[in-house]
């Protein structure tokens, strides 16, 4: 039997490695793909990222040490993503800080969940869907 | 000047509340995050926005991650859960089987049920604790203590240590001692080590405080008004010779404690 992980960086729990590559077209949650989106352009620190996320999404979410350290412990389990060497940052203060970059395999999730984006907005728009549409006649 | 003395004190409570992750989470994760909550402080300073809703919003936060992270790193699987459930309940063939030939032997359900609780217990705490060290003397040292653990309830619940009365609960604190002290310690080796030293003394204190409680005319805690046997059954030597051997099996978990904590330096 192989080895077990519990990679919960998917809404669903997927127990192992093999299932984890099986599904990396699996939906991923908000935390996870807003971390993505912030790494896809270079490498960041903790408070780097926090602010891209911040950023990225217009203020809308918003993240604390607590849910990022712990997305980015599972996010590496997982190999999304991978820690890079300490060094400072020359926009910050002399602190020497741990910087995260994006994997290969975080790139493939990252593509595959937006190209997932880009479907369900394609399906909305075919259906002349708007945000404000009354959809499913609720 | 006063909101610098703020921020120094929210960064050391934030440090304090840091320690309360798993070990290995926080050595990997803890300098990034007391480094993120100060860029965060510094960011409310420049802003010159309000210091204490921020904090305890981060303090919240961060808790709720402490909580998040430790039920993470304690979970047992569910396979090793069922797979102690199935031993202890293979364990009870035994006396079960014991019945059928020896004379006398006869449990009621009340004794299988209990005999199963305390096989599923020891198992239990022996898998979940084992599982928080990596060298063998770890492993071991839980498995000393456990074994202790079981034997000294199992012989209170059979007969007895200090005669059968009342005064036999003391060594359930003797357990609690232990307990809370590993819990305290979060299960890291120097820590336990120190938590059955410290239930070794408890053991000891046992018979001291019983022997107290004869002198002083407490007969009734001692022993069973219906029982055949005089107060401070089977006699003073023997209580605290029995007690000493349980206080030699604690001081021993702890020694291997301490020499997983020495490898885990090295």
């Amino acid at each position: 039997m192989g080895e077990t992980f519990l990679l919960d960086i998917y809404p669903q729990r997927i127990q192992s490695q093999r299932m984890a590559n099986n599904k990396a077209r699996a939906p991923l949650t908000p935390a996870v793909l807003h971390i993505l989106l912030a790494l896809s352009v270079k490498e960041r620190h903790g408070y780097g990222i926090m602010k891209q996320v911040q950023a990225d999404s217009q203020g809308k979410v918003t993240m604390g040490p607590g849910t990022l350290y712990g997305s980015l412990g599972r996010m590496i389990k997982a190999g999304l993503i991978r820690e890079s060497d300490k060094k400072r940052d020359p926009e910050m203060d002399d602190e020497r800080r741990v910087y995260y970059k994006i994997t290969s395999l975080g790139q493939y999730a990252l593509a595959a969940e937006l190209e997932r984006y880009r479907e369900v907005v394609a399906v909305a728009k075919r259906n002349t869907l708007s945000p404000n549409t009354h959809a499913y006649g609720i | 000047m006063a909101y610098e003395h703020a921020i120094a004190g929210y960064r050391k409570l934030y440090a304090k509340l840091l320690r309360f992750y798993p070990q290995s989470y926080r050595e990997r994760f803890g300098e990034g995050m007391e480094q993120t909550f100060n860029d965060l402080c510094r960011e409310q300073e420049k802003a010159e926005r309000g210091l204490f809703s921020f904090a305890l919003w981060m303090f919240f936060e961060t808790s709720a991650g402490v909580f998040r992270e430790n039920v993470r790193f304690t979970t047992m699987p569910l396979t090793k859960i069922i797979r102690v459930l199935l031993v202890a309940t293979g364990l009870l063939i035994v006396p079960l089987t014991a019945s059928f030939f020896v004379d006398g032997w006869n449990w009621g359900v009340g004794g299988y049920a209990f005999a199963w609780v305390m096989f599923a217990s020891a198992g239990l705490g022996f898998t979940f604790v084992s599982s928080m060290g990596n060298t063998i003397a770890y492993k071991v040292a839980v498995g000393f203590a456990c074994a202790t653990g079981f034997v000294l309830v199992w012989i209170n619940a059979a007969a007895g240590i200090i005669g059968d009365g009342p005064v036999n609960l003391m060594y359930l604190g003797v357990i609690a001692v232990g307990f809370v002290g590993a819990v305290v310690a979060r299960f890291q080796s120097s820590g336990m080590a120190l938590a059955l030293f410290a239930t070794a003394v408890t053991q000891m204190l046992v018979p001291v405080i019983a022997l107290m409680m004869w002198k002083a005319g407490w007969q009734g805690l001692l022993i069973d008004p219906n029982s055949p046997h005089p107060p401070f059954h089977p006699g003073i030597a023997p209580v605290f010779g029995l007690n000493a051997v349980f206080a030699m099996l604690w001081v021993g978990s702890a020694w291997l404690f301490l020499r997983a904590a020495r490898k885990a330096t090295s």
